[in-house]
């Protein structure tokens, strides 16, 4: 059976691969959209002089390999320069954005795995009918309902009308940890909605299936503590498939969390994002998409040797 | 008695324990219940992480200003925009210009009718040629880093804008300044290539920045100037964070002790930022949205109607058959600009089809209602021209506000026989076509300048320009009033209104660019704020503001 290490360095080069291709077309398709920094920078009541100006200063001017080249060597060094529209060092602007984006992505992964936990257990074990019908309405509902829609029901509900919880903006956690986690409660509620319920729809699956599984049943029939029973016969069967599950739901959340971001007022990577892109800001929306694409890998690494250290039998294959 | 539902009735597991023994059964329901209480708990605290913290964020959101001799000072008045200062563009107008006259001044600002007063120039008087202006600075102004403000930092403003890349709207009447002549540090004469009559448009829109940290004044890490207020933290994305500047020249001003803009880019969350008082201010409630505030107990709405720009519906005159007048007069009498104003614009400005805003001198009552909706002829025009019907396509901005204007032009348009196609397209594809002069046959979209003097539209407006504009209308006559415009300093004269009137009837005769209402800044702002104004550039003034 091959080591963690092997496991690794066998995924490694797929990954790199994947990086390299990611780089090329996301710097290919920002060229073949029209419109560019210069453009939007001199605004709809300038002239073409000020437009050549702006891009000579911008180095607009040399060619595209030679561009490309340029910002391949700003990774390579990890000096990512300055953003030619947004304003500040783009590594600056991505580290603040992924500081928040990664507050409210784990604040939702960590509803995500609270609710849909809770709905999982309850919808597989509950003794009502009723229990469990209701727990199906709900995680339909939260698939079903888009997070545009969650999002402005759930401000009207606790900002404008009961005000308890701010509409939007971000304190952060680390600054102002009891007023961060109320700013971040409606975003993260939102964000996680859908997510809780496709991971409690699959636990219960889980679940349901393990239970019918033979050493479970003996296990039963031997008189262990239902807790027991749970936590050593039931959800060692059920999780390996939700961890997978939870490692795309990752992903989902952060694709999820741009629109989020614009609902809640709450300066993530999504906002800067659309910030960028609709202004054409090449470094900013290069960098930060290849980071997107860097960090979807590195998600799906972690699942596989996660899935790996679940069940050893995956590495020997 | 066990309820035999403890765990999922389709599962064997059940079935085989609830008829086998009734221990397991009844066992069984502990898990579930103690890992969904479990999981309960900690959602449970979490939540109560925030709900019952130290303190509340909706409270701390509204803590109140004190009152010190009858007039409230101090407080955090926060601003809601849509979009993020961008220091690239300080230099330009650009969508988010409030926080320039909060942290600089300007020379000069204009009052309701363009009439300059003093700001930093304090007095001002033209050479009898026109060639020259002579300033007089005002004294004890200091930067925020403590360097007192000089006629130096005033050449160096001028010299800044006449540089493109800042990407100054009002380049063209900066670098009409050919030299300066310095009297002391507090006077200067400005000496002219030729009369400039939209000298005080520059000194409005020109902000007073330090010249030893301008450079990174335009990447955002230190904004150094003379205004109220101070730059405590941007944070790209947030907004901005300024605080009293202590040694501002305004004595006893500002009132407020520090001003935070934060960006709120989604229209229905800034909407709920000002109805629950997170933010007090914003001029960026879209026209659809208005509706929604206008009622909203402790919130009020008011008007700039000096005009901020204009929504306009651009023809491309290469385009057969549009380089035919009379068919883009029919264009021009097809819209229904009332209709428009109502639906896509909340009511909120004035419906005209000319550029003017009613504080302009070149506004005349009869010009703006030059044309007004009439299918009737828009369809008799066209059969003149010889004419049955037209497709045609239009490229508008995808935002929902513009393809809610350009959807009504396509509805009546129709009505005159006009097919239209249109072609959402996103603002910086748009402003690429614009400034390339590629443009389809039509296209929508707004413009600034005509709330300032009237010779600044054709001289700074590029779909105006009279050399070299995006609907490639070219006219000598169009030329040589416009130039007689931007180089007369006969302001308020019979001569000068003439002129206005006659660049006035060329657009409406031209129709190369159809205007179709003025917009002016819309402002809502919570029952507390007092004092609040704009300048014609939209910069944010907060020197008499207050909360009370």
């Amino acid at each position: 059976m091959r080591s963690y290490r092997s496991y690794l360095l066998g995924r490694l080069p797929s990954a790199l691969l994947v990086l390299l291709l990611a780089s090329v077309l996301i710097f290919a398709i920002l060229r073949l959209v029209p419109g560019d920094p210069a453009v939007t920078l001199a605004g709809p009541d300038a002239s073409p002089e000020t437009v050549a100006a702006l891009r000579e200063r911008l180095g607009l001017d040399g060619s595209p390999p030679a561009q490309y080249a340029a910002w391949l060597g700003s990774l390579v060094t990890g000096d990512l320069g300055p953003s030619y529209v947004v304003g500040g060092e783009v590594a600056d602007l991505i580290g603040d954005g992924l500081g928040a984006t990664a507050e409210l992505t784990l604040g939702a992964l960590l509803l995500t795995v609270l609710l849909g936990g809770a709905l999982g257990i309850l919808g597989a074990t509950a003794r009502r009918g009723w229990v469990r019908a209701a727990v199906r309405a709900f995680t339909t509902g939260a698939l079903s309902v888009p997070p545009f829609v969650t999002g402005v029901l759930l401000v009207l509900l606790f900002s404008v009308t009961l005000g308890v919880l701010p509409p939007g903006g971000r304190v952060a956690l680390l600054d102002a940890p009891d007023l961060g986690v109320q700013y971040l409660l409606l975003p993260a509620l939102c964000l996680a909605l859908p997510s809780a319920a496709v991971l409690g729809r699959y636990l219960g699956d889980g679940i349901e299936r393990a239970l019918t599984e033979d050493h479970v049943r003996t296990a039963v029939a031997a008189g262990i503590a239902p807790g027991r029973l749970l936590r050593r016969h039931v959800l060692p069967g059920a999780l390996p498939p939700v961890v997978t599950l939870l490692g795309m739901q990752t992903g989902h959340l952060l694709g999820g969390a741009v629109l989020v971001e614009a609902i809640f007022a709450w300066p993530g990577l999504g906002q800067l994002a659309e910030q960028a892109l609709t202004r054409r800001d090449y470094p900013v929306v290069q960098d930060l998409l290849l980071l997107l694409v860097a960090v979807f890998v590195l998600v799906q690494l972690l699942t596989d040797l996660a899935y790996a250290w679940l069940d050893p039998r995956i590495r020997g294959e | 008695m066990t309820d035999p539902h403890s765990f999922p009735p389709p599962s064997p597991y059940l079935s085989s324990s609830a008829e086998t023994s009734a221990a397991p059964a009844a066992a069984s329901a502990g898990p579930a219940r103690r890992a969904t209480l479990r999981a309960a708990g900690a959602g449970a605290l979490f939540l109560g992480l925030g709900l019952t913290g130290c303190r509340s964020a909706v409270a701390e959101a509204e803590r109140p200003a004190a009152a010190a001799g009858g007039t409230a000072r101090g407080g955090t008045l926060r601003v809601a925009v849509n979009a993020d200062f961008t220091p690239a563009l300080l230099f330009a107008q650009s969508a988010q210009s409030y926080q320039h006259r909060l942290l600089y001044n300007t020379l000069t600002r204009y009052d309701d009718r363009l009439r300059p007063q003093p700001e930093l120039a304090t007095a001002w008087s033209y050479a009898k040629d026109g060639r020259s202006i002579r300033l007089t600075l005002r004294q004890g102004v200091t930067y925020h880093d403590g360097r007192p403000f000089t006629a130096d930092d005033v050449i160096f403003a001028v010299r800044n804008l006449q540089n493109p890349v800042r990407a100054a709207q009002l380049r063209a009447t900066a670098a009409a300044v050919t030299g300066f002549e310095k009297h002391g540090d507090h006077a200067l004469t400005l000496r002219l290539a030729h009369p400039v009559a939209n000298l005080f448009d520059l000194f409005e829109f020109m902000i007073i920045a330090d010249r030893e940290t301008v450079e990174d004044a335009v990447t955002g890490r230190k904004l150094n100037g003379t205004g109220p207020f101070t730059l405590s933290r941007w944070s790209p994305g947030t907004g901005l964070s300024l605080t009293r500047y202590d040694r501002y020249w305004k004595p006893g001003r500002p009132y407020l002790d520090a001003v935070e803009l934060r960006v709120v880019g989604q229209a229905d969350a800034l909407v709920s930022a000002l109805r629950t008082g997170q933010s007090h201010l914003s001029f960026n409630v879209p026209g659809k949205s208005l509706a929604l505030v206008e009622n909203a107990p402790g919130l009020t709405v008011t008007d700039y109607a000096t005009g901020a720009g204009a929504y306009y519906l651009g023809v491309n005159t290469t385009v057969r058959p549009l380089d035919d007048r009379t068919v883009r007069q029919a264009l021009a009498r097809a819209v229904d600009r009332d209709r428009l104003l109502r639906q896509s614009l909340g009511g909120h400005g004035l419906a005209s089809a000319t550029p003017w805003p009613t504080s302009s001198p070149a506004y005349s009552e009869a010009d703006r209602t030059h044309y007004t909706r009439d299918p009737g002829r828009a369809r008799a025009l066209l059969k003149s021209a010889g004419l049955g019907g037209l497709d045609l396509p239009l490229l508008h901005l995808s935002t929902p506000g513009d393809t809610s204007i350009a959807e009504s032009i396509q509805y009546d348009l129709r009505q005159a026989g006009v097919r239209v196609t249109l072609e959402p397209t996103d603002p910086a594809t748009a402003q690429k076509r614009l400034i390339a002069q590629s443009m389809p046959a039509l296209w929508t979209m707004s413009h600034g300048f005509a709330q300032v003097h009237p010779a600044t539209l054709a001289v700074s407006a590029y779909p105006f320009n009279e050399a070299k504009n995006t609907s490639h209308f070219r006219s000598p006559e169009y030329t040589r009033i416009v130039r007689e415009a931007w180089t007369s300093t006969d302001d308020g004269t019979a001569a000068a209104r003439a002129r206005y009137a006659r660049i006035s009837r060329i657009l409406l005769d031209e129709a190369f660019i159809i205007d179709l209402a003025v917009r002016g800044q819309v402002q809502v702002a919570s029952t507390r704020v007092r004092g609040v104004t704009l300048n014609k550039f939209s910069y944010l003034n907060l020197d008499d503001a207050r909360l009370v």
